[in-house]
């Protein structure tokens, strides 16, 4: 054995012990974490994990930037209420026949968009979630419209007379959530090296050429969708579950398919971690932010005097800004690491390396 | 019938203002070749100025074009350059990315300097109105509707018969070529961002006396203006006018015959038939 390849197996083995102990710590946590708040921003970084993850396979593997995935989230978390409302049909059943509901959302999305290349695509895909949008606020006796559905109790999980949760804390939640996101995480990592995962960066890199070569792009690009709408779908019905209310301005806007991209994009688009690191960075950031957490710090750590008018102004009116840090590192990372801040780090520590 | 053609004739005068708003997309699209997806927040940024020189300074919301106008084109150039130039190598769905993300920054500093709330301007012939052919009309969609024929018969006259409009043509045609030709490329298209920024400006300007005032209201028109402009044809200024007006009816006429709440449906359907089947627009030349 070369020095080289015991590196290499060095630095693997490395790698999945720590990911081991990752997973291990994420799962123990709950039992030693009390505090609700960090519970809650857990589960909201899982969720969007998951849907920066199905982005990614969709966006960052095959190279169409969808800006419609609200489309699928709000099929997931609409199905999943409106089952559990007004059919009494326990979530953890409901939440199938959401995936199934973003399935059909899924392929009618697929077959209008796809026959579309770049940035008409992008505009296709923006227009059909917001025709969903609209039919969602429109259909009032379905979906109650622009009122919401809010669910009054979610019954008890429990298998052979055996309660297995009563859903009365967040720590059920958190498990739902850990565990759909490594699920994604595990089908990211098999898709991108696979054949499958092959066949999708062909496109990506080159359609054309791809098509040459015998790849069916339209089938290939709705097999890409059909997984990516899966897993957004089951990050909708969890959030809506979770919730507990749902209405179209916050499950099928513009501004949450912007969203979803944004974890994708400023983490690293086409990387396993990408859509990870940019749900762990942005949703804290922005939940401190609506939260006024950053705007009590920076009047504690006496940067701003609360007395004086900025520190009024911060305190009244930070938190309606949460998604201004979206905007504004979205903007840092095109302009300046356009691989994200996955690649760019790597390539800080490989720089580091070599030196 | 009545009812068809108030219908047909509110819809023309509002869609003289979509005309402006889809001819600033088209240019910024047909010289650089990005879709500029801050567009409504740039016209966002208009309604505010207009509305706080009408309750600071009390300047009439139709007279303050004049201020409105320069002030927008300077806000578009330094865009540009600051942010835009560097981009313009980038992939186009990274382009998109950009004015997204710009136009988040800029409705959320709104939101951060005025708040959330929904601001009206209100003028003293705000609900009064004129009679055009036998039907009557809003008075500030009437005068909206005549400086917007103004400003597009002046934008006209520009593209046309300026050295400057010529040269910007030329840029949107072939950029290497126009570049060959000695044209400063790099400043053609801080002008021509410019002239988006300050068409989506006025565009505000002029739709801030008869629409609600807040922080998000770009989002709504910035899908607008890329249904515009697709449809009149990316790139091309006759077809965005026409997509305004186009786009105008349609909302009108479907939100009385399938209600207001779907009219947005109706619209973007339209959309999407023209992208699947004909791309290149009523007016546009081929989509490479």
């Amino acid at each position: 054995m070369t020095p080289d390849s015991n590196a290499v197996y060095r630095a693997r083995r490395i790698s999945l012990a720590s990911l081991t102990l990752a997973i291990g710590v994420l799962f123990l946590l709950p039992l030693f974490v009390e505090s609700t708040y960090v519970l809650h921003l857990m589960i909201l970084i899982f969720i969007n994990t998951i849907t920066g993850s199905s982005w990614n396979i969709l966006g960052g593997y095959t190279g169409q930037y969808s800006v419609g995935h609200a489309a699928y989230f709000g099929a997931g978390a609409y199905t999943t209420m409106i089952l559990l409302q007004y059919r009494h049909i326990a979530p953890w059943y409901g939440i199938w026949a959401g995936v199934v509901a973003a399935l059909v959302t899924a392929l009618i999305i697929g077959s209008i968009c796809f026959r579309l290349r770049g940035p008409y695509f992008v505009l296709a895909s923006i227009a059909v979630a917001e025709i969903f949008r609209v039919s969602v606020l429109n259909l009032k006796n379905i979906t109650n419209g622009a009122e919401g559905i809010l669910i009054t109790e979610i019954p008890p999980l429990s298998s052979g007379g055996i309660l297995i949760t009563d859903w009365d804390s967040k720590v059920p939640f958190y498990f739902t959530g850990l565990v759909f996101a490594l699920l994604v995480i595990l089908v990211s990592w098999r898709v991108g090296r696979s054949k499958l995962g092959y066949y999708f960066q062909a496109i990506r890199e080159d359609q054309d050429a791809a098509h040459s070569l015998g790849i069916n792009p339209t089938i290939y690009k709705n097999i890409a969708l059909s997984i990516s709408a899966i897993f957004t779908s089951l990050a909708g019905s969890l959030y809506a579950v979770y919730v507990g209310f749902i209405d179209p301005g916050s499950v099928l806007s513009v501004e949450l398919s912007v969203q979803i991209v944004m974890i994708g994009i400023i983490g690293g688009v086409g990387t396993i971690l990408g859509p990870v690191v940019g749900a762990a960075l942005l949703v804290p950031l922005s939940e401190g932010l609506r939260s006024n957490a950053i705007a009590n710090l920076l009047i504690r750590a006496g940067i701003v005097d609360p007395e004086s008018r900025a520190g009024a102004f911060l305190k009244e009116n930070l938190g309606h800004a949460h998604v201004l840090i979206y905007g504004i590192l979205v903007v840092i990372v095109i302009l300046f690491m356009p691989e994200g801040l996955v690649g760019f780090v790597r390539r800080a520590v490989a720089r580091r390396a070599s030196r | 019938m009545a009812i068809f053609v108030q219908a047909l004739i509110s819809g023309i005068l509002i869609g003289g203002v979509y005309a402006l708003i889809g001819i600033g997309l088209t240019i910024i699209f047909g010289v650089m070749r990005i879709i500029n997806f801050a567009h409504g927040d740039i016209l966002m940024i208009g309604m505010y100025a207009t509305y706080y020189l009408f309750t600071l300074l009390h300047i009439d919301p139709f007279l303050s074009v004049v201020i409105t106008i320069p002030l927008m084109f300077l806000f578009g150039a330094m865009l540009q350059k600051v942010f835009i130039n560097r981009a313009l190598d980038a992939l186009p769905q990274n382009q998109i990315l950009l004015t997204i993300g710009l136009g988040l920054i800029m409705s959320n500093s709104v939101m951060l300097a005025f708040t959330s709330d929904y601001k009206i301007l209100t003028t003293r012939y705000s609900s009064s109105s004129v009679t055009i052919l036998g039907i009557s009309v809003s008075s500030p969609l009437a005068i909206s509707f005549a400086i917007t024929a103004a400003i597009t018969a002046a934008l006209y006259w520009f593209f046309l018969k300026t050295d400057t409009g010529q040269a910007i043509r030329a840029t949107a045609q072939d950029r290497e070529a126009a570049r060959l030709m000695g044209i400063n490329v790099r400043k053609m298209s801080t002008i021509a961002f410019g002239l988006g920024a300050a068409l989506a400006g006025t565009a505000g300007a002029l739709i801030a006396p008869t629409y609600y005032i807040f922080p998000q209201v770009g989002s709504i028109f910035t899908l607008k203006s890329f249904v515009i402009t697709v449809l009149g044809g990316m790139g091309s200024v006759v077809g965005a006018t026409l997509g305004g007006v186009l786009i105008g009816v349609a909302e009108s006429i479907g939100g009385v015959y399938f209600g207001s709440g779907w009219k947005d449906v109706v619209v973007f359907t339209l959309f999407l038939l023209v992208l699947l089947f004909k791309p290149a627009g009523l007016l546009g030349k081929s989509r490479t």
